[in-house]
């Protein structure tokens, strides 16, 4: 029960950074399109308002990556992995999260954090007039997201062990929807 | 056999970048034959590395021993190295190497690098660059007004001064952009890349430069990769860098040159004009009051600026008297 | 060899199903560490950083939400089906529309993603309703939705206009042409299918109780219009200077909302739930960016650049020998490697040779550009697949998609050989 318990509490922490990232698309939206009327109208351009859009961006599908992981919104070549039982989907998911994806994840995070800390390190900003500062904020949404999508994996992990044991049935799968 | 070392070049430069992409490899090539081939340099342009503006960051980490760009790049990261690729209103291509090997202006270029185990060398220079592709003229500073134009780093904060909006515009949206006017002028190389962008196509004007009167490109070298060569590959290396920097410099010239008569003659419509002076001490009063504020803020900013300024005002004197002179003493 | 090997890896290890994009990092992982040491990935978060700052990808998650809107509005359904009806007794109208909106969708972004996605988004259920063969439905979506490769703007013409030197603008122009010629052969190939096989895209029932033809196509037109307009509010945004060809599609995002409060649709969960679901696509979209990009860099720094390129440096023949070689050698390697890493490893290479043989850059960079186009459908490694299975519902299987691109294929082939014997129609030299 407490492997459970556990793939749960992952599950509601990767839908928490999809609502966060919900919100960073519906910014990103109207970002654009502030920038877009107040140049076409009021002829006036805000270079940290530009730099914004990609910030909002990039976090933006940075966090949706474990989100979408967790919703099974991930895209896969089905040819042979769609006829198969529930408990042979289990095992592949089991293999392809501890083979491909933990040391994929995990070290990338790594090199990101000094990637992020050098940028810290520096103080570095925008080159541009006016453009925005602390650009180690943005940078180290990669260690960040990379170690997220990591832990949204130990759920995809769960979940497999959990299905293995029979705790899950066919009925809890629900296929992606859009 | 002896021993061969090997260094990794990052270049900030995409593939076949033009006269961009031939110091990297002349520099190469010379180290490697004066050195006998003890000295092998491997060069990874942007298309492979994936990280024009990473070349600092990475030459810094190690993850390359040598990188080509230019100083200018790194403003965000570091402040003071905005000062060494050129300046508004600053030396010439010819005054600003004076600067750089007789001037001191080598030193303090390295007491910047210093801190971050970098060392930088000049890299070639394109010479003037032009100012930009207009799609209104200019004509009084009140034009500047609301002037959406894509110029980045230092020379767009001079503008902004002056009531212009510097816009952020994907290069690859550029073409677009100033086509629909979206954007009312843009600045971005010189003749030979601006022809292949076909901004001449698309904007009537065609302004002369002020911005970047000699703009130097450079070496990055990791420190900790220059000191494990032998002395004598230091020194081949350093000699094959300088050589390299020479070389593009009087290649971009002739390049320029070439491209310029091959537009005139192809496009006559291309209306070349300059700002009026009016328009230029507005700019120039400008870039002087920014500058004044990084020297107020920072020491190593004031010893910089002080030490261009100051051989800019001895050799100048000699420009006028010698260049100036000669080419407006007949038609 | 590295490289080859790590494709056949990569190729059999998608079969098992696990997420197409992990089995790129995954297995670029292994190949990488194994060949260099784990230090190489400490290139990636250069590499992501460079995604994360190209705003031009922003187009993707701007339309994705159009699209979303549109669909969850019902209002795109209503645009496809008039559109469908207006064909009349047409079979494929359905079909004929998705492509024709998918042409106007191409000439306002050049992020062949972004239309695939919105189109998957927006026609794929609608045809799917109506009966549509799958194979059909998604051949068409995945075709009109790499439109935007060779109709300006366009990503790849302005790549290739800058590794040839070749002035963008003259590339646009170009491409014209030939793009207006593929979305013909598409239209008469559904045309010509669908009439050969009736079954596979039936025609739209008319209601009779709907009142007279001209009644019915009065009430098409009036539901065409509100979703025609906002696409064309797009493509205006563009052409009178107002956004850029990615801020354009924020315009057609806030536009659809707009559309939907009109339709008394709008509330601020519905803004709530397409935002989610377009996180959920375009994640989907970058995470396979972002594999692909460990799984590129892994190829390149393994050495992989110099076997193709010394293959390719050894081509034999004239010029139609070697424009053929080149072509069958890209068509190939599009079944492997992504567009922009033929166009800037394999382009640079062949040029010297095309300048000797005295073929005509804008010809050769039109050739290079509709087949890179072909190289988003080829499976397996073709995105425009990806993208289309990550929206698809269900009941949609990989190999429908796979099974439904192939006369697409070969279509786009025709025109390349078109190209190839008669450039002096297409006004190419
Ligand atoms: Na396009
Ligand atoms: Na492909």
């Amino acid at each position: 029960m407490f492997l459970l318990r556990l793939e749960q509490t992952i599950n509601a922490f990767s839908d928490w950074l999809g609502k966060i990232s919900a919100v960073l698309f519906v910014l990103m939206l109207f970002n654009v399109f502030y920038d877009v009327i107040t140049r076409y109208l009021f002829n006036d351009v805000s270079i940290a308002m530009q730099e914004m859009e990609w910030h909002l961006f990039a976090a933006m599908f940075m966090l949706g990556v474990p989100f979408t992981l967790k919703a099974g919104g991930h895209v896969r070549v089905d040819l042979i992995y769609e006829g198969l039982s529930l408990k042979k989907k289990a095992w592949i998911d089991l293999f392809g999260v501890l083979t491909l994806l933990f040391p994929f994840c995990l070290l990338v995070a790594w090199y990101g954090v000094d990637f992020a800390r050098e940028s810290f390190e520096l103080g570095e900003g925008s080159g541009d007039p006016g453009g925005l500062p602390y650009r180690w904020v943005i940078k180290a949404v990669i260690p960040f997201a990379f170690f997220c999508t990591f832990i949204s994996g130990v759920g995809l992990m769960l979940r497999a062990i959990n299905t293995l044991n029979g705790h899950h049935k066919s009925d809890d799968y629900i296929p992606t929807q859009h | 056999a002896e021993k061969v070392y090997t260094l990794k070049l990052a270049e900030t430069w995409p593939t076949n970048f033009g006269v961009f992409s031939e110091p990297a490899r002349r520099m190469a090539d010379l180290a490697n034959k004066m050195s006998n081939g003890r000295l092998e340099i491997r060069i990874d342009t942007a298309n492979k590395h994936k990280s024009a503006f990473g070349v600092f960051d990475m030459v810094r980490a190690g993850q390359y021993d040598m990188g080509h760009s230019a100083s200018y790049y790194w403003k965000g990261k570091v402040p003071n190295t905005l000062y060494f690729t050129t300046m508004p209103f600053g030396m010439t291509a010819t005054e600003q190497y004076g600067w750089f090997y007789y001037g001191g202006g080598m030193e303090l270029m390295q007491k910047v690098y210093e801190p971050f185990n970098l060392m930088s060398f000049p890299g070639g220079n394109t010479g003037v660059q032009m100012g930009g592709w207009f799609q209104k003229e200019i004509n009084s500073v009140e034009d500047l007004e609301g002037l959406k134009m894509r110029i980045p780093g230092f020379a767009g904060e001079v503008l902004a001064k002056l009531g212009a909006n510097p816009t952020n515009i994907p290069p690859g949206e550029l073409y677009t952009s100033l086509e629909r006017r979206t954007i009312d002028a843009l600045e971005w190389v010189g003749p030979s890349m601006d022809l292949r962008m076909g901004f001449h196509k698309i904007a009537p004007y065609y302004y002369t430069g002020w911005h970047e009167p000699g703009t130097e490109l450079q070496f990055l070298v990791n420190k900790r990769s220059f000191d494990k060569l032998p002395a004598d590959l230091q020194e081949i290396l350093t000699t094959a860098m300088r050589v390299a920097a020479y070389d593009m410099t009087i290649q971009s010239y002739h390049e320029s040159g070439q491209n310029w008569a091959t537009m005139k003659a192809e496009f006559p419509n291309v209306e070349v004009k300059s700002f009026p002076p009016e328009v230029l001490a507005a700019l120039r009063k400008a870039n002087d009051e920014l500058l004044a504020e990084h020297a107020a803020n920072d020491e190593l900013a004031k010893e910089i600026l002080d030490s261009q300024a100051e051989y800019m005002g001895v050799v100048r004197q000699w420009t006028d008297i010698a260049d100036r002179a000669y080419l407006n003493s007949f038609e | 060899m590295i490289g080859i090997t790590m494709f056949f890896v990569a190729l059999v290890m998608l079969l098992i199903g696990f997420p197409v994009a992990f089995i790129f990092g995954g297995v670029a992982l292994w190949f990488g560490v194994y060949a260099e040491g784990p230090d190489m990935f400490a290139f990636m978060p250069f590499r992501i950083q460079s995604i994360m700052e190209n705003t031009v990808l922003m187009a993707v998650p701007l339309f994705v939400f159009m699209g979303i809107v549109l669909q969850k509005t019902r209002l795109a359904e209503q645009l496809l089906e008039s559109m469908g009806k207006l064909f009349g007794g047409v079979r494929g109208g359905l079909a004929i529309s998705t492509v024709l909106v998918g042409a106007l969708l191409a000439a306002s972004t050049g992020v062949v993603g972004a239309s695939v996605v919105a189109m998957g988004l927006i026609s794929l259920p609608v045809m799917l309703k109506y009966n549509y063969d799958k194979k059909l439905a998604c051949g068409t979506i995945c075709a009109s939705g790499t439109l935007g490769q060779i109709i300006p703007p366009s990503i790849i013409l302005i790549i290739l206009g800058d590794v040839m030197g070749i002035p963008v603008g003259d590339l646009f122009q170009a491409a014209i042409l030939p793009g207006a010629i593929l979305i013909g052969a598409y239209i008469i190939y559904i045309l010509i299918y669908t009439f050969l096989k009736p079954e596979a895209a039936p025609a739209l029932p008319m209601d009779m109780d709907d009142g007279t033809r001209k009644q019915q196509v009065y009430k098409a037109l009036k539901a065409i219009i509100p979703p025609l307009a906002l696409i064309l509010v797009v493509l205006g945004s563009i052409f009178a200077g107002i956004a850029t060809p990615t801020e354009s599609s924020a315009l057609g995002g806030v536009g659809a909302l707009f559309l939907a409060l009109v339709y008394r649709q709008f509330s601020w969960k519905m803004v709530y739930e397409s935002a989610a679901e377009t996180v959920k696509v375009t994640a989907m979209v970058f995470a396979i960016l972002l594999g692909a990009t460990a799984f590129s860099m892994a190829f390149s720094y393994t050495g992989g650049e110099e076997v193709v390129e010394h293959y390719l440096s050894n081509l034999p023949g004239g010029a139609m020998g070697f424009l053929l070689l080149s072509m069958l050698a890209i068509l190939i390697l599009g079944f492997f490697i992504d567009f922009v890493e033929i166009s800037f490893i394999i382009v640079p290479i062949l040029l010297p040779a095309a300048e000797v043989l005295g073929i005509a850059p804008v010809w050769f960079a039109i050739l290079i550009a509709m087949n890179l186009q072909t190289s988003f459908l080829t499976p397996p490694f073709g995105f425009s697949l990806f993208y289309l299975k990550g929206v698809a519902p269900p009941q949609v299987r990989t190999l429908d998609i796979y099974k439904g691109v192939v006369p697409f294929i070969l279509l786009q082939i025709a025109i390349v050989i078109s190209i190839l014997l008669f450039p002096e129609f297409y006004g190419l030299v």
